[in-house]
């Protein structure tokens, strides 16, 4: 038994020792991350969190956050790729909302030019109707829709970005032609959501987290999310459960510049797996609502890949991107 | 009826009319290349064109008050200072665009300013408007966690 | 009435030390930050969001409040005093306020901006007290259709910033509906007039433009006539605070402007730009003098200001009513709320009365502590504009770059300030009306975008537009305001026949 104590006292030493030494090496990183937008927008968000993150649990002696505000993060990633080639200390926020908007900006600079680091969280869209609607789940408005899509109107955020390739997405799995959806973009939450309580439009269609509220109280209808299974915070069972083929997800990610060698990278990923797994990470996501959803390293790559193939063709089946 | 001798025909105002009507078919031109997408939208089309047949009337009738010369009374123009303070938002410009920061450009701004207004004491200026852009960066970078565009000097903070 | 005592709650919660000095810290904050043009309540608000992380949800919300009341009366600071107006919504204050200041009378002008948006401060939040559930409900049911109708009813209104000539004036409006253009358009994602270029993809700017076309281009024309008309600004002509006569003018344009920017500022795409015009017109047709109009009117001050703060405290209507974000601001804060976990929305008040009631009390507080702080500075802002000219404008021009940067650390947006800064130059030099091409920029785009939504909705068919029975109202008041002018005139000139 003493020897089995011994044994364990040794690995534990062993391992504090390592986690020492990591912690130490890692703390000499000083890091830069760009939000490519304005400060206060979803990346901004997640930049300074992470900043917030990293620097209090110690995974990063500094963290500075900049700016870089400009068409859906498109001036953002234009800098990256161009200014910071091979950087191992600079990071940017990503999302997929940047997929679809380098496409339809006819971007010079594309995704395939960055290092993917890290996947960090994702939240799923929502379908709801006002609470009078007729419609009370997704086969009727899969029904309605098939049967006119120009009668069933869509409130959502802007032309080309994640509610619309998700409306598209469940009008093809519904039957119905995707280019014929009326779909309607407003700026801003709060204008969208105004219209759907105020019945002018058939559906409401965006992140979950904007109509969450209004859900519980009871003056809007959920009628699923876009995840593949039904989650913890939603009594009514996902899309793809009640038996309409959508599953999209708008996550929000890491990369690193162009040209940084095979070991900065794995600095890098190594900086995130530890943010990831980190006490003052955990304690944001549960404060802010958002989902984990952290995937690193080839994983992620792989994911980004398929999500812009997916992208391009739904953008190009709506006429917003010529193939 | 004789023109009045005062009535003359006004140039400047010509160049005002034939600048709207230049900017009429640039917003028509940008126009022909948009795509009406969706089957239900009005389509993006619309607005330009009530804009360019507006510019285009609004530039015909001033050149009809050019040609009746009934524009205001202009005093003579000193374009010394319009040079000197354009020229220090262009030094402001250009450091930032090739990462030189911009407290060496808002010096020089203020500076050029100040001399655009009569004063002749340029390193004194200079300086004002270094402090100034000092205190500035003391106050967005620090306090605020904004970041300026950085260069040489504010990498010193 | 329960929301009496509710309030009497809530200001047992406001009146606690330490959420008095949040309070205070929040207007002291707010004041600094809405002088800075492009640096609004916004972006201070979502910077704070983490530092305040740590201190408890009423306290740090409390200071929200006050940095928003706080941003709106800074804005109008700068707009009065040097003409640079810090927010969008102090650009109509800008357009008597900066003439008062030139003529020396920059006092009565601080004084009635303070007091005005006190006056309408409190009666909004009054207004938000006990109206808040009856008015959201009305507010809601604004579709499309009804909001391009509002807009008609400001493009016919906005015709009182033209100036004496309709030509002139219309070449400003359209030279702002082009600039509304550039950008991607919303309902179809199409860039227009962008030439490729991805800074233009985000739309123009309102404060950019307004910061170029007035303080920088009023600082070229300035200079550029330097030699021929020396501009004497005193800072204190006659009183320094607001005479008998100042209060007479005032106190109606207080209560329209209140009457302009509370409603309309609660309406989920309102915003408080549109309240300020409707404003300024309405006092230049009810104005008992119309000649002083341009030259430096306090009505033109004093109602565009009522109007901008009643706005404020209008946009908390949806928010707290129904989690709705009608502002960036607003987007600020509830991002704030949600750090706490407390989901606005419409179990709000139900579920944190003391929170809900705190807050609503401490912008009464907010709004006093404003009034207090400001009025004994007039005196020292006046002191401002003695500082020697060329000193004045130069810091001016650093000023205007230095919040273009902040905001957006790109040359192209100061690229941007400049053409607009010589456009504004321009303008003045052939007496072109400025304040219509930022009008034309804020208008264009709602217009457009509402009009094609009612339209998709409706699936193409026009009558849309006068079913609504909102829409058919205020389509009504757009047309008699239209005609009634020429109207009038006809009828004086009848008389005139008669007599």
């Amino acid at each position: 038994m003493s020897q089995v104590r011994k044994g364990l006292w040794r690995s534990a030493l062993a391992a504090a020792a390592v986690a020492g030494f990591v912690t130490s090496a890692a703390a000499q990183m000083e890091l830069k991350i760009m939000a490519p937008a304005a400060p206060g927008g979803g990346w901004d968000q997640t930049a300074r969190s992470m900043q917030q993150a990293l620097t209090q649990s110690g995974i990063a002696k500094s963290v500075q956050v900049t700016n870089v505000p400009g068409a859906g993060g498109s001036i953002g990633i234009a800098q990256l790729v161009n200014n910071s080639k091979g950087d191992g200390n600079q990071l940017m926020v990503m999302g997929y909302v940047m997929v679809g908007a380098l496409l339809t900006n006819k971007s010079p600079v594309t995704l395939d030019q960055t290092t993917p680091i890290a996947r960090l969280t994702t939240e799923y869209e929502a379908i709801v109707v006002p609470a009078n609607s007729p419609i009370k789940n997704a086969k009727d408005l899969a029904a309605a829709i098939k049967a006119d899509p120009a009668k069933v109107t869509w409130a959502g955020g802007s032309a080309g970005g994640v509610d619309h390739i998700a409306a598209a997405l469940f009008a093809k799995a519904a039957g119905a032609d995707p280019t014929k959806i009326n779909y309607i973009p407003f700026s801003g939450g709060g204008e969208a959501l105004a219209a759907i309580l105020g019945g002018k439009v058939t559906a409401g269609i965006s992140g979950y987290g904007e109509f969450e509220s209004q859900v519980k109280a009871g003056k809007l209808r959920l009628i699923g999310l876009t995840s593949a299974a039904k989650t913890a915070n939603v009594d009514v069972p996902s899309i793809k459960e009640q038996g309409i083929d959508l599953e999209i997800a708008n996550w929000r990610a890491v990369v690193a510049p162009p040209g940084i060698s095979a070991d900065q990278k794995k600095a890098l990923t190594d900086a995130m797996d530890k943010l990831a797994q980190s006490k003052e990470w955990q304690e944001i996501l549960k404060a802010k609502g958002w989902e984990n959803a952290y995937v690193s390293g080839d994983a992620f790559a792989k994911i980004l890949a398929n999500e812009q193939a997916l992208t391009k063709e739904v953008l190009t089946a709506v006429g917003l991107v010529k193939s | 009826m004789a023109p009045s001798p005062q009535r003359r025909i006004d140039v400047a105002g010509l160049v005002i009319a034939l600048l709207l009507l230049a900017l009429a078919g640039l917003v028509w031109w940008d126009m022909t290349k948009l795509q009406i997408l969706s089957p239900y939208d009005l389509g993006p089309k619309v607005m330009p064109i009530v804009v360019s047949i507006g510019l285009t009337l609004l530039a015909i009738g001033n050149a009809v008050g050019a040609l009746r010369g009934d524009l205001p009374a202009r005093d003579s123009l000193d374009w010394k200072p319009i040079a000197l303070i354009l020229g220090g938002l262009a030094c402001l410009i250009i450091l930032i665009a090739i990462g030189g920061g911009f407290m060496i450009g808002t010096a020089l701004l203020f500076a050029t300013t100040s001399a655009a207004f009569g004063r002749r004491a340029f390193p004194t200026d200079l300086l004002i408007g270094a402090v100034i852009a000092v205190f500035i960066y003391v106050l967005f970078a620090k306090l605020l966690t904004l970041s300026l565009p950085a260069g040489p000097l504010e990498r010193l903070f | 009435m329960e929301a009496f005592a509710s309030l009497a709650d809530g200001l047992a919660v406001a009146i606690q030390p330490m959420n008095m000095l949040f309070a205070l810290i929040g207007v002291l904050l707010g004041t600094a930050v809405g002088v800075l043009p492009g640096i609004g309540p916004a972006l201070t608000v979502a910077l704070l969001l983490p530092i305040t992380f740590k201190l408890d949800p009423g306290g740090s919300i409390i200071m929200f409040a006050g940095i928003y009341y706080g941003g709106m009366y800074g804005g109008s600071t700068t707009a009065i005093l040097i003409n640079t107006p810090g927010e969008s919504a102090s650009m109509a204050t800008a357009l008597e306020g900066n003439r008062m200041a030139k003529a020396g009378r920059g006092g009565p002008a601080l004084a009635t901006a303070a007091i005005g948006s006190f006056v309408a401060g409190t009666i909004a939040t009054l207004g938000l007290t006990f109206l808040a559930p009856y008015l959201v409900d009305i507010a809601v049911s604004f579709g499309p259709e009804d909001y391009f109708a509002l807009m008609c009813v400001a493009f016919v209104t906005v015709s009182a910033t033209f100036g004496d000539s309709p030509v002139r004036g219309l070449t400003s409006l359209f030279i702002g509906l082009l600039l509304g253009l550039v950008g991607i358009d919303i309902l179809s994602g199409q860039s227009r007039l962008s030439f490729g270029i991805p800074e233009l993809y985000d739309n123009i700017e309102v404060t950019t433009l307004a910061v170029g076309l007035f303080a920088v281009g009023e600082a070229l024309y300035v200079a550029s006539r330097r030699h021929v008309h020396e501009e004497k600004l005193e800072a204190v002509r006659g009183s320094l605070w607001m005479t008998k006569e100042d209060w007479k003018r005032s106190w109606k344009p207080w209560l329209r402007g209140t009457a302009f920017g509370f409603p309309i500022g609660a309406l989920p795409a309102g915003g408080a730009e549109i309240p300020t015009f409707l404003s300024y017109s309405t006092e230049k047709r009810l104005t008992k003098h119309p000649e002083e109009f341009g030259h430096g009117a306090i009505e033109g001050v004093a109602g565009p200001e009522a109007a901008n703060n009643a706005a404020a405290a209008g946009t908390l209507v949806p928010l707290l009513t129904l989690g709705l974000p009608t502002s960036a601001t607003a987007a600020m804060m509830l991002a704030g709320f949600q750090q706490y976990g407390l989901n606005p929305g419409p179990l709000l008040f139900a579920d944190q009365p003391k929170l809900v009631w705190g807050l609503i009390a401490s912008l009464f507080i907010a709004n006093a502590m404003l009034l207090v702080l400001n009025l004994p500075l007039v005196g020292l802002w006046v002191r401002l504009l003695k500082i020697p000219q060329p000193w004045l404008y130069a810091g001016i021009l650093v000023f205007a770059t230095m919040g273009t940067i902040a905001a957006n650390p790109s040359p192209v947006e100061l690229v941007m300030l400049t053409v607009f800064g010589v456009l504004g130059f321009l303008m003045r030099r052939f007496d072109f009306p400025i304040a219509p091409v930022v009008v034309g920029l804020i208008l264009g785009p709602i217009a457009e975008s509402q009009l094609r939504r009612a339209l998709s909705i409706s699936l193409g068919d026009p009558m849309v537009l006068l079913q609504s029975p909102i829409s058919a109202t205020l389509l009504g008041i757009a047309v008699i305001a239209l005609v009634l002018p020429f109207f009038l005139k006809g009828l004086g000139r009848f008389k005139a026949v008669e007599d």
